[in-house]
């Protein structure tokens, strides 16, 4: 049996074309390159320090 | 494909040229990206658009530079009624790779269309008012303006799942189970429309399909097949072949010549009837007309004949009257002729003047014996000089040629003298000069035989031959 409430709850305000550049300003575009990436540096920022430590 | 790091060119090697990254985890990733677009593009072949979003969203989580996945996920948001979306992923699209990108294709299609541009914000606007409506709990109102988003634009998913929930709600479990089946129509992978379609089946049991089915079931035209397949009652039209939708027309046709042949076999014989009847009507009044005017015709004859007579009668009156003036005439004539003989016996102009109208042979048989004792003495006493006085005129006129004048004054002096055998020959000869000649010879032969042996007789014997000799 359907729960109405919690149905509905599922649908959302279409976005209006006025708001599309908002939208497109506010979209998250990194792809797994960019997280790798970020993965490399933060491991590269961890040996730098691990060394400045010993 | 390029060097995440630097830009550069990459090759075959796991190591970029240009900076001497490692790159092979990252060709594995745009492998993979690669593997989600070319999935996504398969389910998108076969409508199935939500797995074609799914899988295409992942493509650019691994590989944000895919631009075909990028392309393709915008249309699939604008085939499913989500423009602003796929507005956004062309711009970004368009933004990655500015060049020999499709993406502009798209967007001048939507751009170029002010029209089209104006409905979609329409129809986003209007679903969002019955997304408010819903939120309201005015569920009615929210149905009625899904309906028009849906007018506007049938492919609209989201309206078509929520208006589906609106009648889950309401019970319209027909209804929503339609609105289900249109979603999975346009998107056959639509898992919350799968949903509604089976809560809907659940709620509908063979032969009780709701208020809409039951009102195509029950009706009884003959342009719907229904069968029932397993739980469901299946409703589709007849087809109807190219002479079966002719027959109507030729309906019409064959209407259009009853009509008029039955124009012509009922309805116009009796009007020539009628028209007939009117003429034959219209014939004997007026035969009667004539019939009286012919009756008419006939007295007025009589009359007219009646008339004639008595006109005849008044005119023989009329002449009597007439005799009766001229002799009471001639009497006044006579008077005075012996009044100016008694006056003075030498005017004899004057006496041949007042006895000018006197004929005695037209009223001799009306006068009386006393009347012609008087005339005859004063013709005794006068004659001779009034005969002179006519005939020397009578003579003058002859000899001027003037045959007119010469035969009324001859004649006149041959009534008051007879004896005068000149008068009458010259009498003969002006109407033989005046073309007379029956009366010229009745003159001629007076002249032969009262006057014989005379040198006037000789000379009318030889005009009678004259005019025998002509007239032969």
């Amino acid at each position: 049996m359907i729960n109405f409430e919690e149905e509905l709850k599922k649908f959302k305000p279409s976005l209006e074309i006025e708001d599309a550049e908002d939208i497109i300003y506010g979209q998250d575009l990194d792809d797994m390159s960019d997280v790798l990436v970020r993965i490399l540096k933060d491991a590269g920022h961890e040996a730098d320090n691990s060394k400045r430590t010993k | 494909m390029k060097c995440y790091i630097c830009g550069a060119d990459l090759t075959k090697a796991d190591t970029c040229p240009s900076c001497g990254a490692s790159v092979k985890t990252y060709k594995k990733l745009v492998a993979l990206s690669n593997r989600f677009y070319n999935e996504g593009l398969e389910k998108a072949g076969v409508r199935d658009l939500t797995g074609a979003v799914n899988s295409l969203r992942q493509s650019l989580k691994l590989n944000k530079n895919n631009i075909d996945a990028r392309n393709l996920l915008g249309l699939v948001y604008f085939e499913i009624g989500d423009v602003v979306p796929a507005l956004s992923e062309w711009v970004i699209s368009k933004n990655l790779q500015a060049d020999k990108n499709i993406a502009d294709d798209y967007m001048d299609m939507v751009r170029n269309s002010p029209a089209q541009l104006e409905n979609i914000n329409q129809t986003i606007k209007k679903f969002n008012i019955a997304y408010n409506y819903c939120q309201q709990d005015s569920l009615d109102l929210a149905v009625i303006q899904l309906k028009k988003v849906l007018s506007l634009n049938s492919g609209f998913i989201k309206a078509h799942l929520l208006l589906a929930l609106l009648y889950l709600k309401n019970g319209n479990w027909d209804r929503a189970k339609i609105e289900a089946q249109k979603v999975l129509k346009l998107d056959t992978g639509n898992v919350m429309a799968k949903r509604y379609l089976k809560e809907a089946d659940s709620m509908l049991l063979p032969g009780e399909s709701g208020k809409l089915v039951s009102d195509i079931a029950s009706s009884d035209s003959d342009d719907i097949i229904r069968y029932n397949s397993g739980n469901e009652m299946i409703i589709q039209p007849v087809k109807k072949s190219v002479l079966t939708r002719t027959s109507s027309i030729w309906g019409i046709v064959l209407g259009i010549v009853l009509g008029i042949a039955a124009s012509c076999f009922l309805i116009l014989p009796q009007r020539i009837q009628s028209i007939t009847s009117n003429n034959q009507e219209k014939i004997s009044q007026i035969s009667e007309e004539s019939d009286s005017k012919s009756a008419q015709i006939g007295d007025y004859e009589q009359k007219i004949s009646g008339l004639q007579a008595q006109i005849e009668a008044l005119q023989s009156q009329v002449t009597d009257y007439e005799g009766v003036d001229s002799t009471s005439a001639a009497m006044n004539s006579l008077m005075e002729a012996v009044n100016i003989y008694m006056a003075t016996p030498s005017d004899i102009e004057g006496m041949a003047k007042a006895l000018e109208n006197l004929d005695l042979t037209a009223i001799s048989d009306d006068v009386s014996p006393e009347f012609t004792d008087l005339y005859n003495t004063l013709m005794s006493n006068v004659g001779p000089q009034l005969a002179t006085s006519y005939y020397n005129t009578g003579y003058e006129a002859y000899k001027a040629e003037n045959y007119e004048v010469a035969i009324t004054n001859l004649n006149k002096a041959y009534q008051y003298d007879n004896n005068n055998v000149n008068t009458l020959y010259y009498l003969g000869n002006s109407y033989y000069s005046s073309g007379d000649l029956d009366k010229a010879k009745e003159i001629y032969d007076a002249v032969i035989t009262d006057f014989p042996n005379t040198q006037s007789a000789q000379a009318a014997q030889v005009k009678l031959a004259e005019i025998n000799n002509s007239g032969n």
